[in-house]
């Protein structure tokens, strides 16, 4: 009886109720027909016991760093130092959002927030030079994808939190996979520009404009410094490292560039407390649903099946990449890795793959599944950014996921990608 | 459909004073947690003193941000869901849709009241492990905090979200019944949805 929950939550998400009431609804409802109306209180339980965590604040915080920098102008400084490096280059402006993305990763966590700041500042720019403005939301889209990959990233935060793993080793582990991203969408950038004859942005910049714009770039890009040096030398977690951040962007916003006012701030909170509002109660409910996942017995029925397809793990890794990228396709990358994780992470982690590179692989294509139809938010919010219909989008960015695509399928083959880094600096033996 | 609009008249007026209190008291919530949170390292490099509560306080503040925030998050539609079905259906059909969704949105929250209630009540057992509240500054005993106080956050946010979605649900019988001219809009605090 229980095993239908998965299908009256996919009915339910169809049909649009929103996610977090589908993750209760459905086991709710079949918990009450079998009679279990015991187990209801502990789905009510596991919603507050789910939220009530010292790790995922960092999300909160992140979310807000990422807003504070936005508001406070550190957005355009990046762009300008993406522009004096990479917009001498045909399609300058294509490679400058895509450089842009890389950076800003490294300050937010969240895709969505990468697309609202870049896409407002970035697709009005390349449409005056040109550009279609499908292209230039496709490009924004496939690029923010980037954020939750290089770190810091409010999805490896929740895959830690959920599965046990330590934060710093999945940042460390997504940096490599991140700027791998990045090279692929420059090259399909580059071979685009050439076949379509794509602008230039600017002329090159001399090397000494590019000191002036890495100077005015310093104080933004030293906070993933922050972040990550903080965690790797063992000085803060990953929550205080995340306020630490807010600190920072708020100190450099209000006193050393000035661009951000006090007046400024009840908004940047407002609108940082809304988002993690909502996504922390879906980490609730997803906690919730978790649970009546184990007590279905559908991991071990899933995983049996999973076996019964193949014993060799790398055509299990292919199909199970085929699965994740469906999943993503029509659930959000938080909730799809609190309900996947539990019951495919033991599965590859018994056949040898490392616990690290299987959180890589899943947030990454989870990750990529955000700029994918039908329930792609990176599509949606970059479509209400420029004014773009959300279905010509999809179809101008085919080009770039096939990119993504191909490059999970090197991070999944190919472990040094993600493992090398956390081997070197001791966090995975 | 007029004794609907005189309903939806103090509902409203409810709903906006709510989230009213609710935004400011999560944008405080939010400050503080950051606060505390920098305060605990400050203390624990600079004056090489660890506090013990300053993880609790802090996931205290998370809570009621959360319980707060997210009725108005929920009020305004900002709870994600994919909304593709509707772009195929025709204006009424979406109505009426949309009716039902608001309805099984009610019924989850109903039980997680009834659940909610036994939940909080549950909490004045235990006490927190950190948390009192500073009565030793005014000459009483210090007395810890109940985690009552804490599961009262999602009931309180369980309760506010009845009150949106029941807003919600009168607004689209109203639109059905073709009257929606007499509609004022929703607040909308700026935000998107969440990632």
């Amino acid at each position: 009886m229980l095993m239908w929950f998965l299908p009256l939550f996919l009915v339910f998400l169809v049909i649009g109720l929103p996610v977090f009431f589908g993750l209760l609804a459905a086991p709710g409802l079949l918990l009450w027909l079998n009679g279990q109306e015991r187990d209801i209180a502990l789905l009510y339980r596991n919603v507050y016991n789910g939220m009530d965590s010292f790790p995922l604040m960092a999300i909160p915080f992140f979310m807000l760093a990422g807003e504070l920098m936005n508001r406070g102008g550190i957005t355009s400084r990046l762009v300008e130092f993406a522009q004096a490096i990479m917009g001498h280059l045909r399609g300058g402006l294509a490679h400058v959002n895509i450089l842009s993305s890389m950076l800003f990763a490294g300050l937010s966590g969240s895709a969505v927030a990468d697309t609202s700041a870049l896409g407002s500042m970035l697709i009005p720019a390349m449409e005056k030079q040109g550009y279609t403005r499908r292209f230039a939301a496709a490009i924004t889209a496939a690029s923010s994808v980037i954020g939750p990959i290089i770190p810091p990233s409010g999805i490896m935060i929740i895959y830690a939190y959920v599965m046990g793993e330590s934060v710093a080793a999945l940042f460390l582990a997504g940096i490599v996979p991140g700027v791998m991203v990045g090279a692929g969408l420059m090259l399909m950038v580059k071979v685009m520009a050439d076949r379509y004859d794509f602008p230039v942005a600017s002329a090159k910049y001399s090397w000494r404009a590019r000191g002036q714009a890495s100077l005015k770039a310093f104080f933004p890009l030293m906070t993933p410094v922050i972040i990550l040096g903080g965690i790797l030398g063992g000085i803060f977690t990953p929550t205080e490292a995340a306020a630490v951040a807010v600190g920072y962007a708020t100190f450099i916003g209000l006193f050393v560039l000035k661009s951000l006012k006090l007046q400024d701030l009840p908004q940047v909170l407002t609108k940082a407390a809304m988002t993690s509002s909502v996504v922390l109660l879906l980490v609730g409910a997803a906690m919730a649903f978790k649970t009546v996942v184990s007590l279905s017995h559908a991991p071990e029925t899933l995983a049996a099946f999973i076996l019964s397809l193949s014993e060799n793990p790398l055509i299990l890794l292919f199909l199970i990449n085929i699965l994740l990228f469906i999943v993503g396709m029509f659930l959000d990358a938080g909730p799809a890795i609190i309900i996947l994780g539990p019951i495919l992470g033991p599965i590859f982690i018994s056949m040898g793959v490392d616990p690290v590179h299987f959180a890589i692989i899943m947030s990454v294509n989870l990750t990529v599944g955000l700029a994918t139809p039908p329930m792609g938010l990176v599509l949606f919010v970059a479509s209400s950014v420029s004014g773009e219909r959300v279905d010509s989008i999809a179809r101008a960015i085919i080009p770039f996921l096939l990119v993504e695509i191909f490059v999970i399928f090197l991070i999944t083959y190919i472990p040094a990608i993600s493992m090398t880094i956390p081997r070197l600096t001791g966090f995975v033996n | 459909m007029h004794a609907l609009l005189t309903l939806l008249k103090p509902l409203q007026i409810f709903n906006d004073i709510c989230g009213w209190f609710g935004r400011w008291i999560s944008v405080i919530a939010l400050a503080l947690m950051v606060l505390i949170i920098l305060l605990q390292v400050f203390c624990r490099y600079a004056l090489n003193n660890a506090l013990p509560w300053p993880d609790e306080a802090a996931r205290f503040l998370m809570l009621w941000l959360t319980g707060l925030m997210a009725p108005i998050a929920l009020r305004q539609g900002g709870f994600v869901a994919i909304e593709t079905l509707t772009q195929f259906l025709p204006r009424r059909g979406v109505t009426l849709l949309t009716l039902f969704l608001f309805t099984v949105s009610l019924m989850v929250l109903c039980v997680a009241v009834k659940l909610g209630w036994k939940h909080v009540n549950s909490g004045w057992l235990f006490a927190s492990a950190s948390l009192k509240l500073p009565l030793q500054l005014i000459g009483l005993k210090a007395v810890k905090l109940k985690l009552a106080w804490m599961y009262l956050s999602l009931f309180v946010g369980a309760v506010l979200m009845i009150f949106a979605t029941v807003e919600l649900i009168i607004r689209q019988i109203i639109t059905l019944g073709g009257e929606h001219r007499h509609l004022r809009d929703i607040p909308i605090l700026d935000s998107e949805s969440a990632q």
